[in-house]
């Protein structure tokens, strides 16, 4: 009775607060309007190269931040600190398997995803088997990847992207639309598909929600939860490779830049930290979000020092929007 | 049966003492990289090289008993390290401003201090009061802060008055400066245990709806968490200033972290509701002398940090292990 | 001291209606019961006067004057104290601090005074010293302590307000008998001292025992109020459910069925964390109850064989095959379910829609990779009808529904591919009549069909009146077997306490 009414009217109302609980929905709204100032304080902001510009930056943290998002999903405070080595540390190896010829990037493809896993693999271990908490095992391991990313950079060059990957990043491929565009919207469809439509997906969220329930209804957690800190690595690995081409050569720590933006975006996302709930369909947009408005502050005249205050600023407000715990007091 | 005893008698003794004192598998882990530090390097037991030690690490101390008073009560702050640069960009600028002398310094000091207390007082009001999750509230503030120190202070470089270093750096009827202000921070934390609001925290901690169902006030609480941890992080800063005797915008970036690994080193659970402040005074000493040890044992330069990062985790996973397994 | 009186209180979450219009006078000196059903809206009542929840109408008087809680704190400058269901205790704090929280003793207004912080404790650990059992002292952690002694912690830490006005929902829950019997003591004593007391229980043996009068709230309606000693059990279920009952809880035992059908799960020697050298065997189209006092190694029992916790000795046959069962996966695959009757913790996957919440056993047990909703759908269908679930779609989360209707979504889940064995772990716990009745009554068919069940129930009516058979436990062990016209409550009671 009550429950049957209020399920039913639930569904049938459609008031604006509840238009402003969807994050997907304010995501996208913001980002039109960040486009529309952008264009005003600069115009051209929101032309077609800029935007697409902007979308191959996002893409490269939308990858990052799905490996992110399926391992906060997982619960337990789940957090992988350790993307940020792996992007570096992926871009070299990257750069040196291909050292600039097309030959080497399908070797490099593998290279980089494997061994993205590998150490993904040792957080998972490390979280389940163990039972480190995520957020020290890979903040462990983060400084372990930066230490060995000064031992790699000592032996040998940082290595070139092969020109194909190259184009393939930064050059339309399909529908005036870069590769790595249709690479992200691929990986949207299949994250989107892996949770909604495998059983993998539904123990995520079991495990994300209970896991003490989950694991009592017969759902493998720890073999789960260490495959989304595999997933995790292997994303970062991804997105390493992607970066080499978009920047041609790797840079010192470059990977750095995407750690906690990667988990921001989850969070503007709509998934919040504690597991359980949201999808990459929000990430996405939250990595859109979060680079449109990093281009915003960088066309605006002002100092490092205002773009600083003016980013953490408004990632405060940000989140003021759907980033928030419940009241204690209901 | 008599129920009334003293004591949980019925718990071994060990477990029942790392219960007690959570910092004892830190304590362990220390004493054991002190004697690895003296076989490598006999020098490294002397007085000089330990009150070297001291300097270099005594901001990290500062910066990770700060964070454990948000830990305390189940939250974390990515914005020590901000904080810490700030304060060090605000009082370098200030005591450079006023002249450098020694009302000037302690003026300057005061001023950092309560820039401190106000940093923490935004992070408070945006994770206890807004209710913004830790992580990435604290991340935000952090940029916020940045730009605040960049805006102070736009490049590193300007020096510390010569007084300032001088002290810190000095000695006191034979004694390093050091050695007091360690000794005082040891009162202090020793204090605070026995403070309500410790107490009160880590109830929080454990649980903070049934905390505030039990009638507690948990936002007043984690909020005042958050001032003592900004208030701690400007302490930092003050050392740090004094080591190395400049001013630096980004100079605590990547000290936030390590306060992080320093809790956790110490026997706290991030989870809240257990551990101790003095753990995490010995976590940032188990971090300096893995550094140490790394370079007495001769690493060469390239694989030093590979090796620190390593030794590091290997600290935490076996920290975290022998807490838990006593701890059952 | 208080007279409190609550009018027309009001509380919805969104659409849901969880109190519709809560009416109660609460006298100084009296004991006053508070029953209904699961998600009648008696709790909401009292968190409202506690201060956790914020009311959308309404009002509080204390006598006779106009109140407004803004919160807990609030609550208890206003003199109110109350026992919370779910408990609110820091786990890793000891007695006498929890006991004393939030209000600790100061010394010079920043240190905790920690001679009058144990003074307190000793105070109230006092009175139940000689029932609260093993390991039980003022600087104990509550980490430590059996589910019973944090309940005894709870009722410290409300007792240790002083407040005149005392609100304990549901205190007695894992409580045994002594500690009850203790606990009904100090609340005389706290009526004589003119302390008005809110008491809620599900048992009416206890609300009998130490109610003077008892308001009974239907569907978020306080529906009337009555003198204990002028009402009896079946006007007052009669109340409650507001029609004729089919009094699950209160019938005579049935005919045990003559069962001579071969063992589906038979336990020989089985000893663990909890119990030791257990045996017994279950057969098709049998319900096999355990009893005794809580927590004398039931749930251990059952959470061993379905491979919770691990086990010391002993061996397991299910369908006449030798088994080692290592994880509850193991144990699904072997054919056994396991329902628990904490569902917050053991059942519900919280915030995730009713689908997802039915489907996991049929995926494991399929060996299934990918999801077609539309064929899960059709497969639930079935056992949650046959339950009498009342939902509104699959895709609502199943924290929209009430307590009985979620356990029922997570009895669900293990029915849609038939089990050999269920074992039902305090299944009922928590959950309103009308619910109990529509389990039992599914259990039993399932039974007939050829089930072996294993039932486990905190509450004697509920197990005499299901269970063909009766294991009783004492201290980790069996201590006697309850069979046919031997299934009486007396008897019951006798094994339970012999020896204890």
């Amino acid at each position: 009775m009550s429950v049957e009414a209020a399920g039913k009217a639930e569904a049938s109302r459609f008031s604006l607060t509840n238009l402003i609980r969807q994050p997907l929905l304010v995501a996208l709204v913001l980002i039109v309007l960040l486009l529309a100032l952008g264009e005003m304080l600069s115009p051209g902001f929101a032309s077609p190269q800029q935007i697409l510009r902007l979308l191959i930056v996002a893409a490269l943290l939308g990858i990052v931040a799905a490996g992110q998002n399926l391992v906060i999903l997982g619960g337990r405070e789940g957090i992988d600190l350790s993307v940020g080595g792996i992007v570096s540390l992926s871009a070299i190896i990257a750069g040196n398997v291909m050292n600039g010829a097309d030959s080497g990037i399908l070797p490099a493809i593998l290279a980089c995803v494997a061994a993205g896993a590998l150490f993904g693999t040792f957080n998972g271990i490390g979280v389940t088997l163990l039972r480190i908490p995520p957020l020290v095992m890979t903040l462990g391991m983060l400084g372990v990847l930066q230490g060995l990313l000064v031992v790699i950079r000592q032996g040998v060059p940082s290595g070139r992207a092969a020109p194909a990957l190259s184009e393939f990043v930064t050059r339309p491929f399909l529908l005036g639309l870069p590769g790595i565009i249709w690479l992200w919207v691929l990986i949207g469809l299949l994250m989107a598909f892996l949770l909604r439509r495998t059983v993998f997906g539904y123990r995520v969220y079991a495990i994300g929600s209970n896991e003490q329930a989950a694991f009592l209804a017969g759902v493998p957690v720890r073999l789960i939860r260490i495959s989304l800190f595999t997933l995790s690595g292997a994303f970062a690995g991804l997105a390493g490779l992607c970066l080499i081409g978009y920047a041609g050569s790797s840079f010192a720590n470059v990977g750095e830049l995407y750690m906690l933006p990667s988990i921001i975006a989850v969070v503007l996302g709509g998934t919040p930290l504690s597991g359980g709930k949201g999808g990459y369909t929000g990430t996405m947009a939250g990595a859109v979000l979060l680079v449109i408005l990093q281009s915003i502050l960088t066309t605006i005249n002002i100092d490092e020092s205002g773009r600083q205050m003016i980013f953490g600023a408004t990632l405060l407000v940000l989140m003021l929007f759907y980033g928030r715990g419940r009241a204690m007091r209901a | 049966m008599s129920a009334i005893e003293t004591g949980t008698s019925q718990r071994p003794g060990l477990a029942a003492l790392v219960e007690r004192f959570p910092f004892l598998p830190a304590l362990v882990i220390l004493l054991a990289l002190l004697a690895l530090n003296g076989w490598f390097q006999p020098n490294s037991l002397g007085f000089r090289a330990i009150t070297g030690l001291i300097s270099t690490y005594l901001a990290l101390m500062m910066l990770s008993v700060a964070q454990t008073y948000v830990v305390y009560a189940g939250d974390v702050d990515l914005s020590v390290g901000a904080i810490l640069s700030l304060v060090n960009c605000v009082i370098i600028v200030l005591m450079e401003r006023w002249g450098g002398g020694g009302i000037a310094v302690l003026m300057a000091c005061a001023l950092g201090i309560l820039t401190g207390l106000a940093c923490g007082l935004l992070n408070g009001f945006v994770v206890a009061v807004l209710r913004l999750q830790a992580i990435v509230a604290t991340f935000a503030t952090s940029i916020f802060f940045t730009g605040i120190a960049l805006y102070v202070l736009p490049v590193a470089g300007t020096p510390a008055p010569t007084i300032y270093w001088r002290t810190y750096g000095g000695r006191f009827f034979e004694i390093p400066f050091v050695f007091y202000v360690v000794a005082a921070l040891a009162i202090v934390l020793v204090m605070a245990t026995r403070a309500r609001l410790t107490t009160q925290m880590l109830a929080v901690g454990d649980d903070a709806f049934k905390a505030f169902q039990g009638g507690l006030p948990v936002t007043a609480i984690r909020l005042k968490g958050y001032m003592l941890c900004g208030v701690f992080s400007a302490l930092a800063a003050l050392c740090i200033t004094g080591d190395t005797a400049s001013g630096d915008p980004l100079v605590g970036g990547a000290m936030t972290l390590y306060s992080v690994a320093a809790v956790v080193l110490g026997g706290t659970a991030l989870s809240g509701g257990r551990g101790s402040v003095v753990g995490s005074v010995l976590g940032a000493l188990i971090i300096g002398l893995i550094s140490s040890l790394v370079f007495y044992v001769g690493t060469p330069s390239q694989w030093q940090n590979l090796v620190q990062g390593l030794a590091i985790l290997l600290a935490l996973m076996l920290g975290v292990m022998v807490t838990r397994r006593v701890q059952r | 001291m208080s007279n409190l009186t609550i009018r027309g209180a009001r509380k919805a979450y969104g659409a849901t209606v969880a109190l519709r219009r809560g009416d109660l006078d609460l006298r100084e000196g009296e004991v006053h019961v508070l029953i209904g059903s699961n998600g009648s809206g008696k709790s909401t009542l009292c968190k409202i006067v506690s201060g956790s929840v914020r009311p959308d109408a309404g009002e509080v008087l204390i006598d006779g004057k106009t109140v407004s809680i803004d919160g807990p704190r609030a609550a208890r400058a206003l003199g109110l104290a109350t026992f919370y269901q779910e408990l609110s205790l820091a786990a890793h704090r000891t007695v006498a601090e929890n006991i004393s929280l939030p209000e600790l003793p100061g010394k010079g207004g920043f240190f905790v005074d920690r001679e009058r912080l144990n003074g307190i404790a000793e105070r109230y650990i006092r009175r139940f010293a000689d029932v609260a059992g093993e390991g039980f002292s003022a600087d104990a952690r509550v980490e430590h302590l059996r589910e019973d002694q944090r309940q005894l912690v709870e009722i410290m830490k409300t007792l240790a307000t002083e407040a005149p006005i005392l609100i304990f929902d549901e205190p007695t829950s894992s409580l045994d008998r002594s500690q009850v019997e203790r606990f009904f003591e100090v609340l005389r004593e706290l009526k004589a001292q003119g302390r008005a007391i809110i008491f809620i229980s599900h048992r009416m043996d206890e609300i009998f025992a130490i109610g003077d009068r008892v308001t009974v709230i239907r569907d978020g309606e306080t529906v009337g109020t009555s003198l204990i000693s002028e009402t009896k059990p079946a006007s007052i279920i009669h109340q409650m459910v507001g029609e004729s009952e089919l009094a699950v809880t209160n019938g005579a035992p049935p005919a045990a069925a003559e069962v001579k059908t071969e063992a589906v799960l038979s336990v020989a020697g089985l000893s663990a964390k909890g119990f030791v050298n257990v045996s017994f065997e279950v057969r098709r189209g049998e319900i096999l109850g355990f009893g005794g006092l809580h927590g004398q190694g039931q749930s251990a029992v059952l959470r061993s064989i379905f491979g919770v916790n691990p086990t010391d000795q002993g061996t397991i046959h299910i369908k006449g095959e030798k088994r080692t069962i290592r994880s509850p996966r193991e144990a699904i695959r072997c054919g056994l379910a396991y329902i628990s009757g904490d569902r917050g913790r053991d059942g519900v996957v919280h915030g995730r829609p009713i689908l997802e919440n039915v489907t996991p056993i049929h995926f494991l047990r399929n060996k299934l990779s990918l999801v077609r909703p539309g064929s899960l759908r059709e497969r639930a269908a079935k056992p949650l009808s046959a339950l009498k679930t009342r939902f509104a779609g699959y895709d609502q989360p199943v924290n929209a529904l009430s307590g009985g209707n979620q356990q029922k979504i997570v009895i669900a889940r293990w029915l849609i591919d038939r089990p050999d064995v269920l074992l039902l772990d305090d299944p009922t716990k928590g959950i309103d009549l009308q619910a109990k009745t529509d389990l039992f009554a599914l259990i039993r068919s399932l039974a007939a069909e050829g089930m072996g069940i294993v039932l486990y129930s905190s509450e004697d009516a509920e197990l005499l009146a299901n269970a063909d058979r009766i294991l009783v436990f004492n201290s980790g062990s069996v201590s006697r077997e309850l069979t046919g016209a031997d299934r009486t409550r007396y008897n019951l009671y006798h094994a339970a306490y012999e020896a204890a």
